[in-house]
């Protein structure tokens, strides 16, 4: 071993070199902390790392020792450890540790090996930061002597790098705040993660806030537990239309009537739903339910926060229900004000974010137990900086992947 | 009339009737042309069936695994399809039938009923591509593995020829290709839905361990290309990592609870 030419036994050996001392750090220093890697020091960091590699590139013209390292045995190897410590982080239940001001637990003296929280493990960060450099050692010597045929491993390899470069680096950069508006007024502070008050240069002001929900499902469950049954696959009934008719377990299930707004209204002996078209209102469904001689029937309803929920009793053993109806696309209709620009009105949905400033601004959550009858709505307001060097990596590796599918082909007309 | 899994079994018999006469076919003499119009005839009449039931639920049919399954069905005797119009391989039809009868069947025994509710995070125009993409890809992938370990188990007696490495490869590339545009389409909508373009769910973390997986088995052809077992080794062990991902990241003890991808276990 280490006798010119190396093969992969040195690879492996460097790899297990790096573990161990990622090891090392890890015990010694604690968890990898990126936050401080900011503008400008992520540029100037990303200027000397690409600086450092042509610098590698142009050694190894010279030095068959750094030569190997754009060779496929050094890829193959990183590749592969990079690949054990991603199977190990699959296999372990990552933990969210929300950092402390800004820094996260310093787990030093703790006796592991940071795997529990493995993008900020020194193990993790060294293996990728070798598989960088073999990634952009072998690219730089590619593309040195560009070809045409070179183009699809231009593309899939250089795409690669530099989407995995920008991620890196921008990643320190990003901001996700969160934002949470009410009614009629207008906001424009935001929280970080951490629980840090920002001012933005924009405010938002919500107009309304509107949930189309999914027709109500009915259920049957157990009495004595509340699941729903069958265990396995819960039979359920959707009352797209009135009547309509279904078998829940085995009983034959009739819905005649349902008031999509509808309110209790308690009687001498009963509780029945009536029309009731105005805000708090909540959704029922009038049952019969057969099962041979056994005829039962009534209201069920799904309840709010100002009406119970109502569930139509079997027998002993079980019961109808109406869960909660499931949101088919919640959307907020929005004033945004912008320091030194004009205002937009528009609408905010799920996968429907709003560009403004460069921020992102995404519909997140809403005040769940007043359902949709909310006056509130919470927003998280992206900024990602770095986001179009990302972008160019990832379209380049889409090029780059139609160029492995043709390689496919012409291979075999050899 | 709505189209449901009950009358699945009503177009899925008459594909798979179909789609075995055309592997029957492909073995005769002249029995190119009638072999590559019954596939194609089986496929219409299948996809017949996907696109009524999309009419009927009022979403695309993707969400559980039990629509998954319809895909890959479907995409098997295509992936087949393509590489016997292409090489000519008189036995891989009766091969992609196979297959894609198991996974039929396996819909027809255990269908996974769902309603139309789609989730407002997966109303979107990406979904579709997202898996529609890597289902081809699977499917290509499946065949690799597949074949890979015939070759394995049975190389002994047989010995690999090189026209069997370029088959597997062909399988690989293609299916690499797809994964890959799989996973940028998936992390192009990440940014669109939740903000982010990669997070490490688990989900995600176990597509980036299957596409490294067959990154090995790409580099290593191209640089040991006369190593076949080792290289047959990498393909089956790819084909696990996608099966983690596929399912088996919904009953993984680490993945319980966090994974933003496990829609169809409610
Ligand atoms: C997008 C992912 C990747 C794809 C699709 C890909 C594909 C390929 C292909 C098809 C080849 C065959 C040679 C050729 O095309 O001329 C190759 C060669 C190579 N790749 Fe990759 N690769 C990827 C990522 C990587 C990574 C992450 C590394 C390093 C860690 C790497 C290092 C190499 C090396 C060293 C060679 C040999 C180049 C030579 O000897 O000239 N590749 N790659």
């Amino acid at each position: 071993m280490w006798k010119y030419p190396w093969k992969y036994a040195e690879g492996i050996v460097i790899c297990i070199g790096l573990f161990v001392t990622g090891a090392v750090l890890q015990f010694t220093i604690g968890p990898i902390v990126l936050e401080y890697l900011k503008y400008p020091l992520n540029l100037i960091f990303g200027i000397i790392y690409c600086v450092i590699l042509v610098a590698f590139y142009f050694l190894s013209k010279h030095n068959k020792y750094i030569f190997w390292f754009s060779k496929s045995e050094a890829a193959i190897t990183s590749i592969v450890s990079l690949l054990i410590l991603v199977i190990i982080m699959g296999f372990t239940r990552q933990e969210v540790i929300m950092p402390i001001d800004g820094h996260p637990h310093k787990n030093i003296g703790d006796w592991n090996l940071g795997f529990h929280q493995m993008t900020r493990s020194w193990i993790f960060a060294l293996l990728f930061l070798y598989f960088l450099n073999i990634l952009g050692l072998a690219t730089i010597r590619r593309l040195a002597s560009f070809k045409w045929k070179d183009f699809t491993f231009a593309m899939n390899h250089l795409g690669l790098f530099i989407a995995l470069l920008a991620g890196v680096l921008g990643s320190a950069d990003m901001q996700r705040l969160r934002m949470q508006t009410q009614l009629g007024q207008p906001e424009w502070r935001a929280t970080t993660d951490d629980g840090q008050m920002v001012e933005l240069p924009i405010a938002i002001e919500l107009q309304s806030f509107t949930i189309e929900q999914y027709p109500p499902k009915l259920l049957v469950i157990s009495n004595e537990t509340g699941e729903a049954l069958p265990k396995k696959q819960p039979h359920n009934l959707l009352v797209e239309e009135t009547p309509i008719k279904g078998k829940l377990l085995d009983w034959e299930i009739e819905v005649t009537e349902f008031l999509p707004m509808a309110a209790s209204v308690i009687t001498q002996d009963t509780v029945k739903y009536v029309n009731f078209e105005t805000h708090g209102a909540t959704s029922a469904v009038y049952v019969k339910a057969k099962k041979d001689e056994q005829v039962k029937e009534g209201w069920v309803s799904a309840g709010n926060h100002m009406f119970p929920h109502r569930a139509l009793t079997l027998n002993d053993e079980f019961s109808v229900v109406m869960p909660e109806r499931e949101p088919k696309k919640y959307a907020s209709g929005v004033n945004v004000y912008v320091k030194d620009g004009e205002d937009i009105q528009t609408t905010i949905e799920v996968n429907k974010p709003l560009e403004v400033e460069g921020w992102k601004i995404y519909q997140l959550s809403y005040d769940e137990v007043m359902g949709r009858w909310s006056n509130i709505s919470i927003f998280e307001l992206v900024r990602d900086p770095w986001l179009p060097y990302v972008y160019l990596g990832i379209i380049m590796m889409l090029i780059g992947s139609v160029g492995l599918f043709l390689v496919a082909k012409r291979k075999d007309n050899k | 009339m709505t189209i449901t899994w009950e009358h699945f079994i009503y177009f899925a018999i008459p594909s798979i009737i179909l789609w075995a006469l055309g592997a029957f076919f492909a073995y005769k003499k002249s029995g190119r042309v009638p072999s590559i119009l019954l596939t194609i005839l089986g496929l219409l009449v299948f996809f017949a069936f996907i696109a009524a039931f999309w009419q009927s639920l009022e979403r695309p049919p993707l969400r559980t695994m039990g629509e998954t399954r319809l895909w890959y069905s479907f995409f098997l005797p295509i992936a087949g399809l393509i590489t016997y119009i292409r090489w000519r391989y008189p036995w891989i039809l009766t091969f992609s039938t196979i297959l894609a009868t198991v996974f039929i069947f396996v819909n027809i025994l255990k269908p996974e009923i769902h309603n139309k509710t789609l989730m407002p995070a997966l109303q979107s125009p990406w979904f579709a591509p997202h898996v529609i993409v890597y289902m081809f890809s699977y499917a290509m992938l499946g065949a690799g593995a597949l074949v890979s370990l015939y070759f394995l188990l049975f190389g002994r007696k047989q010995k690999i020829e090189t026209k069997i490495m370029d088959l597997i490869d062909n399988f690989i590339y293609v299916g690499l290709a797809f994964l890959t545009i799989g996973m940028l389409f998936g992390a192009l909508w990440a940014k669109e839905a939740w903000g982010h373009y990669w997070s490490w769910d688990p989900k995600e973390t176990w597509a980036a361990a299957t596409w490294m997986g067959y990154l090995v088995y790409v580099h290593y052809r191209n640089h040991k290309p006369l190593r076949y077992k080792n290289a047959l080794c990498v393909v089956v062990f790819g084909f696990l990592l996608l099966q983690i991902t596929w399912f088996g990241v919904n009953y993984l003890p680490s993945a319980q609870g966090l994974s933003i991808h496990t829609y169809s276990a409610e």
